[in-house]
């Protein structure tokens, strides 16, 4: 599970990372072939990069797909609280858990449908048109990350049911504010 | 009676309080499994392509480059170079809070950031000069929120996507708007500290100014870089968001030093997780819209009040008013997600400029966050000033009002809004 765990937080954090130095080299790489240096710009001109902004984009599908598990994991999916807010603990508690199942539910038909969808991609050849990998490939992302997403919600409501804790989000966090305060 | 049968099902899923993405993504698929003959084959494909544009990248770059400034210490330079160009007037350390508020929201990108970044350091500092702690605590709570006026915005890169207007002219379209807001807060401060007699700071000297200038300025420079490559064409923006997230890197790990290398990891995490929860609202929303669009929904709607003769005027207004109550239980970008679709096609239809309307509704969403009983701003100044949301409310009160009349204002008189876009995108 600890391995889970990390191996999550390690690919979103390398695949938002990895994408943003992507498309910054690209617009460098567009700048700097402008340039008329001799070898260099002649060097530069033969890089395509064409396939960089599909690359960018298959990255962030699989980030928002992983990044959404971990999310759930850390209870950054907010709702509307409000009125069960108002409730007196037991049915708030209730319908707590009655969100999570909900969650885990979408999620999990989204899983199957996405599966089925993947599985007849296989059967086909089509390739995305920049970096022509086999779709399925890409696809992919939906049945893994949203079981994966299914899977969190289920863990979070076992955990809810068994010690009535949630994770909560900070959106209010400011990093290196104590030392600020201080001075 | 389709239309009644989505908006109640969706309307009573997200009152139990799941995530708003869950609620829209089943909403749907009891929709689809019901009621249609729309194929299911065609949502799981709906799922993936949703996102699938390079316009909606803009999102997580933008939030990997406000979190790597969002710093006490970037907030820190921030109030001290505003402090020094305004500190000097009636009630000057909060008209600092107001300018500094409005800089840092827009480098960081989040509105309660914002507010605990300036308000812890500012507030202390205020009630140490003798101002009441009801004053500072409305001043920042309010001007807070002018983060996503400011660009970069990321509220209006989500209107972009829902109604294919342009993100650069949006961008543009919210600078005087949002500074004419940041006057008008710095107005009705001004006007109850001169009444008060609240205290003023020595007048800083315009050496000292340029010092303080050049320290904040780093942070400042995001913004320029945003805008000014856009504008010029330089590039697109979601490449001005990248370089700007690398910009904003490379300024919080070897210019400003507030990070170490180490920290990195981490933030590229958060920010992530972030986006990938704004991703999946998007995703599921596209699924929502589709949905309406199949349902001609939208089309019916603004049929029926093309019918009812309803004018540009009283639209709005209905308009307003919708939006400022959504504003209470959601966050901007689900609101704006969710609303853009249903009501930009009546808005065209009412000849109102997509640009305008755009700004229409950020400006609502700000309004939203501040006001009671449950403004996210609101709630964030409770929580660092130790003040009850009933006593903040009555603090808020003169900022909020001001909010209010120029929300009428930017509403009813759309050169606010459109007169730079228009002038520059000739």
């Amino acid at each position: 599970m600890k391995f889970l765990d990390h191996l999550e937080e390690w690919l979103i954090a390398f695949l938002m990372g990895t994408a943003t130095l992507i498309t910054f080299i690209t617009v460098l790489h567009r700048y700097a072939s402008g340039f008329p240096i001799p070898v260099v710009q002649d060097a530069l001109i033969k890089i395509n990069l064409s396939w960089a902004q599909e690359l960018t984009i298959y990255m962030f599908v699989w980030m928002a797909k992983f990044g959404a598990a971990y999310g759930v994991r850390m209870g950054i999916h907010v709702g509307v609280d409000v009125l069960i807010n108002k409730m007196n603990m037991p049915w708030r508690n209730k319908f707590v858990v009655l969100g999570l199942l909900s969650g885990a539910l979408f999620t999990g038909i989204v899983a199957v449908l996405g599966s089925k969808f993947v599985w007849s991609l296989a059967h086909t050849d089509q390739t995305s048109s920049d970096l022509e990998v086999p779709m399925w490939i890409v696809y992919l992302a939906i049945p893994l990350g949203s079981s994966l997403i299914s899977f969190r919600f289920l863990q979070v409501a076992w955990t809810f049911v068994r010690t009535g804790e949630l994770p909560k989000h900070d959106h209010s966090h400011v990093d290196g504010l104590e030392e600020e305060v201080k001075a | 009676m389709n239309a009644a049968i989505i908006f109640v099902l969706l309307l009573v899923l997200m009152l139990t309080g799941m995530p708003i993405s869950i609620s829209l993504g089943l909403t749907v698929l009891t929709f689809l499994f019901t009621m249609t003959t729309v194929p299911i084959e065609s949502v799981a494909l709906k799922l993936f392509t949703g996102i699938e544009k390079f316009e909606i990248m803009a999102i997580p770059f933008f939030i990997l480059a406000g979190n790597f400034l969002t710093h006490g210490g970037v907030a820190r330079r921030m109030i001290n170079f505003a402090a020094s160009m305004v500190g000097h007037w009636h009630g000057g350390l909060a008209l600092a809070g107001v300018m500094a508020c409005a800089l840092f929201a827009a480098v960081s990108g989040s509105s309660p950031a914002t507010v605990v970044a300036i308000g812890s350091i500012i507030l202390p500092a205020m009630v140490k000069q003798g101002y009441p702690k009801g004053f500072g605590a409305g001043v920042i709570t309010t001007s807070g929120a002018l983060g996503i006026l400011i660009p970069p915005s990321i509220v209006m890169v989500m209107y972009s996507v829902s109604t294919n207007t342009s993100v650069g002219q949006l961008f543009m379209a919210g600078v005087i708007p949002g500074l004419l807001l940041a006057i008008c807060l710095g107005l009705t401060t001004w006007f109850l500290a001169r009444k008060h007699n609240y205290p003023r700071m020595p007048k800083a000297s315009w050496k000292e100014r340029w010092g303080y200038f050049r320290k904040s300025a780093w942070g400042l420079l995001l913004i320029v870089i945003v805008m000014g490559g856009i504008y010029t064409g330089m590039f697109t923006p979601t490449e001005a968001a990248a370089v700007s997230a690398m910009y904003a890197f490379v300024v919080a790990v070897f210019v400003y030093k507030d990070m170490s290398l180490a920290k990195v990891p981490k933030v590229l995490l958060d920010s992530a997780a972030m986006s990938a929860m704004l991703l999946y609202i998007i995703t599921n929303a596209v699924l929502f819209s589709f949905l309406m669009t199949s349902e001609n929904i939208p089309q019916a709607m603004a049929g029926w009040i093309m019918d009812k003769g309803f004018g540009m005027i009283s639209f709005l207004l209905v308009v307003n008013v919708l939006l400022l109550m959504a504003g209470n239980v959601m966050e901007p970008s689900s609101i704006v997600l969710i609303m853009a679709p249903i009501l930009f096609p009546v808005a065209m239809k009412l000849g109102i400029d997509p640009v305008h309307f755009g700004i229409i509704m950020v400006v609502n969403m700000e309004v939203g966050m501040c006001h009671p009983p449950v403004g996210l701003n609101l709630y964030v100044a409770s929580g660092i000033t130790k003040m009850g949301i009933t006593e903040l409310t009555i603090a808020v009160m003169p900022w909020l009002l001001t909010m209010i009349a120029f929300l009428l204002l930017i509403t009813y008189v759309p050169q606010i809004s459109t007169w730079l876009p228009q002038l520059v995108y000739k």
